[in-house]
């Protein structure tokens, strides 16, 4: 998630706790040592994996997170980020808990409030997204449990009278070797409050002992006995529902209402004028729904009415013609298609093969275009809110990746300043990138404005089908060029989209990730941007960019790499050899070698990609049969280079899921539009992978020391082009559009 | 009024004869654990115990279960060692972990039906959709549950 609304660097308010308290008293925790991070040392997007600055660490001021010491032992981490089945509730107490030499089984995580003092130092922004959370505050929170058991140990070396430097810590207890005294952080961390917090505390050096073990995760016991709370969970006293329905046609605005018969409905409490809909507020979730059937209404269609797929398709293939803001331009590459050296005809090869332009005389160029569809998030939660109002001050339950962005959404709404409104987030089932979106919340307010009463609204499956934030359509024309030695000498890459962010990112157009930024050696190369938006909301879906420009571009890779007749992990392999590339090509030959490449079975292929995804490189191999058009996945092999691995079972986790993910996308995942409204409702025409459908996975960490890059992301990305590249491999039909589906493929797994 | 045995307890909950009955278990006796995914009965989060058989809730009718038994993920063990749950958390199967309810139930009924499932039983049982992607360590789950 971006920044949506600008942020000032204001510090936020905390419930019943203020600032002061926050660094001296650890009011609401009964008393003990609480501490807030340090002043993040800002670097710039994309430069998450440059080498750390010089120790030259700001001094503590306002708490950006805070750690706190109970009497009792009990060491608690106020987490800028939530949980939404990424792990980021385990992997940011285990950063912190390493420095500290804290005991692991005694540490608790509570979800931050909506303030400023949580935004991601990397993002900018208090929001889980991006794969940003270990990212953003892995040096940080280091930082801050070094800090902290340096603040332990000085207390505990004083009250004993002898020198720090011959305490030892382990387990959340301090030591004192040739005394044989001991006491536990919980005994002195009252004392160790009165300390001025060290400005440069010493890190640990590499050798790490929580760091690279995989604890049970600390939300997986509450998720096998239904104690787990979502926000769908929440029940206030007096508590009304609402069920919402807004305009099919996105965009669409609310002309009239007629309610009559809805408020003779068993349990009708009130109906609810939105911008775009109706929210019938019901004693019960089920009145609510069944009276909102009950209510008529008419809407203005807006500009989308009359837009179809097709139309969006037209629009996306009409940017092509169009002058792109440029991305990239190495090389001359204009020149380089003006000069296309004469090097006889390409091989024999099936599929594309590089063939003589109009343009130079003989000369070898490839040409392609690709395309993909919008997509929805399909959390397994939908959308809900919880929303109590007194007029004055508001509360609001939910899960959300934004925290500020719900308390501003709320605040807008309810007429309040946003420091009156309480957010409370959590458990999220399902994210995706959805809930970093507040358009659910407005709605709940307005349901509880107008209520007088708390309102828990809940979407149907529907609505959330139908009025999600999506994954935008795009397309990539390629061309590619050959110099004399039957390498590429020449890629120009025009992607457009068909939506984008309402805000501006620095740097080349966002929607050009994953494709400006590739690691191949090509010495001219130039990437554009077209933006054609047609007005359907952006969303970030799982892996954003990376999720579909990966398909395209290691597509056509493929496709080059056929044409000049070379094996494709060699020929990306031969582009991967300079040094800003070599953790990446240490992932495409642990892919190549786990996968056995070059050894499939009589009747199998395999299809391989690789790229750079969230400051972590990625890459798989998938092994497939085709009969006919029936592909039987046998094997799916990942590899991911994410720097540090905090917690490599996790990682794994991430990997298989975010897989699942991509597939169930790759295989079948479309959403199309009709007279601007979406033509799928529910998991009967949105359909999902099932168990049945769960190929072999093996899933590798490349060891590193570099600092941590995502996980959460990258995994979506690397199965589309990797399995299209299979078909081709096993067929000689290049895939250049998804899904799948679309192209009469049928799917099913093999497991032995 | 009706009467509703849910994990072996009678409730008296006061709702229309055609409220699914995963509402009236949410909002009405307040076990949140079974949850709500599509209202189709396509997804599974909603599933529950039938008298012991996995049933949609989000599509059964409150009329359709006077008289009947029901068995939620609350009531599948008080202290989280059913040896469904266990397997749970040892293979670390839960993400978001809002399928999960619907999942254990699935893969307890299944179990007690046939103590041994092969992957071939698991995939025509286990039809519950995970957005998170689950699947081989739900799989991997059973089968330890299985002892196998």
């Amino acid at each position: 998630m971006p920044p949506r609304i600008a942020s000032s660097r204001q510090v936020g308010r905390v419930p019943g706790v203020s600032r002061r308290d926050f660094l001296h008293g650890a009011a609401g925790f009964g008393g003990g040592l609480m501490l807030g991070i340090y002043l993040p040392i800002a670097k710039a997007v994309g430069q998450e994996n440059a080498p750390a600055a010089p120790a030259k660490v700001a001094p503590p001021r306002a708490p950006a997170a805070f750690l706190h010491i109970a009497p009792d032992d009990t060491i608690t981490l106020v987490s800028p980020s939530v949980e939404m089945g990424q792990g980021g509730h385990t992997a940011l107490p285990m950063i912190l808990m390493e420095e500290l030499d804290g005991d692991w089984h005694r540490v608790k995580v509570e979800d931050a409030p909506a303030a400023a003092v949580f935004n991601n130092p990397l993002f900018g922004v208090q929001v889980t997204a991006g794969s940003f959370s270990v990212r953003g505050w892995y040096a940080e929170l280091r930082r801050t449990g070094a800090a902290a058991r340096e603040m332990l140990i000085a207390t505990a070396a004083k009250q004993w009278g002898v020198p720090a430097a011959e305490c030892s810590a382990a387990n959340s207890v301090i030591a004192h070797a040739s005394s044989g005294r001991t006491c536990t952080y919980g005994s002195v961390a009252a004392a160790a409050a009165a300390l001025p917090v060290p400005a440069e505390p010493k890190l640990k050096s590499g050798k790490f002992a929580l760091i690279g073990t995989s604890p049970l995760r600390v939300d997986v016991a509450d998720k096998v006995d239904g104690s787990a709370r979502y926000g769908i969970d929440v029940k206030l006293p007096g508590m009304l529902y609402g069920a919402v329905k807004t305009c099919p046609t996105l965009g669409g605005k609310l002309k009239s209402f007629d309610d009559t018969k809805a408020r003779a409905a068993p349990g009708f409490h009130t109906t609810v004028a939105l911008p775009d809909g109706v929210i019938v507020v019901a004693r019960s979730y089920w009145q609510a729904k069944k009276a909102l059937a009950l209510v008529t209404v008419e809407y203005d269609l807006g500009a989308l009415a009359g837009v179809d797929s097709a139309a969006v398709s037209k629009r996306l293939h009409d940017g092509f013609n169009e002058k792109g803001i440029v991305a990239r331009d190495d090389g001359n590459v204009d020149a380089a298609f003006a000069n296309v050296a004469s090097i006889g005809p390409a091989p024999a090869s099936s599929g594309s093969s590089f063939v003589a332009d109009a343009n130079a005389a003989g000369a070898p160029t490839l040409e392609a275009v690709y395309e993909v569809p919008y997509l929805a998030h399909a959390c397994m939660e939908p959308m809900n809110c919880t929303v109590s109002t007194d007029g004055v001050t508001a509360e609001v339950w939910c899960g959300t990746q934004s925290p500020q962005v719900v308390q501003r959404a709320a605040a807008q709404v309810l007429g309040l300043a946003s420091d009156k409104i309480t957010v409370n987030t959590l458990y999220l089932g399902g994210g995706f990138g959805r809930r970093g979106e507040a358009d659910f919340v407005a709605q709940a307010a307005a349901a509880a404005k107008a209520a007088g009463k708390p309102v828990k609204l809940v979407w149907t499956r529907e609505e959330d089908i139908q009025h999600d934030f999506y994954r935008p359509a795009a397309a990539i024309k390629f061309r590619a060029a050959l110099d004399g030695e039957r390498r590429l000498k020449a890629l120009e890459c025009n992607i457009v989209t068909a939506s984008k962010p309402t805000f501006a990112f620095p740097g080349p157009p966002f929607y050009t990730e994953g494709v400006y930024n590739l690691s191949y050696a090509i010495p001219n190369l130039r990437v554009t941007g077209v933006d054609k938006n047609i007005g359907v909301r952006f969303g970030f879906w799982r892996s954003v960019n990376e999720s579909h420009n990966p398909f395209m571009l290691e597509g056509f890779m493929d496709e080059i790499a056929h044409s000049l007749g070379q094996d494709p992990y060699q020929f990306r392999r031969s582009m991967l050899l300079h040094p800003d590339a070599a953790r990446l090509l240490g992932v495409l030959d642990t892919v190549a070698e786990k996968s056995g490449w070059g050894r499939a079975k009589p009747g199998h292929a395999l299809g391989i990609a690789a790229f750079e995804a969230f400051g972590s490189y990625i890459g798989s191999v998938v092994e497939v049969s085709v009969k006919d058009q029936a592909v039987t996945v046998h094997k799916v092999v990942t590899a991911i280079d994410c720097g540090v691995a905090i917690h490599p079972d996790n990682i794994r986790a991430q990997l298989e899921g975010g897989m699942v993910y991509g597939l169930a996308a790759v295989l079948r995942g479309e959403i199309t539009l009709e007279n601007g409204a979406v033509q799928q409702s529910n998991f009967t025409d949105y359909p999902m992978l099932t168990m049945a459908e769960m190929p072999r996975t093996e899933s590798y960490i490349v060891p590193s020391t570099a600092p941590p890059g995502g996980i959460g992301e990258p995994g979506t990305g690397p199965i589309a082009p990797a399995l299209a590249n299979a078909i081709y491999a096993a067929t000689g039909t290049r895939v250049r559009s998804l899904p799948l589906s679309k192209h009469g493929f049928t799917y099913s797994v093999a497991r032995a | 009024m009706m009467k509703l045995t849910i994990n072996g307890k009678t409730h008296e909950v006061e709702a229309e004869g055609d409220t699914p009955v995963l509402w009236v278990i949410r909002d009405e006796v307040g076990l949140t654990g079974t949850k709500f995914g599509c209202g189709i009965g396509a997804c599974g989060a909603c599933t529950v115990l039938l008298e012991g058989a996995p049933t949609r809730s989000c599509v059964l009718p409150l009329s359709a279960v006077a008289g009947k038994s029901i068995t939620t993920i609350e009531g599948l063990s008080i202290d989280k060692s059913h040896p469904v749950q266990k397997a749970w958390i040892a293979e670390s199967v839960p993400q978001c972990g809002y399928c999960q309810s619907g999942m254990i139930l699935t893969a307890a009924a299944l179990l007690k039906r046939k103590p041994h499932p092969t992957d071939a039983d698991i995939d025509t049982a286990m039809t519950n959709i995970c957005r998170c992607g689950t699947y081989d360590r739900a799989r991997k789950a059973i089968h330890r549950a299985a002892g196998g």
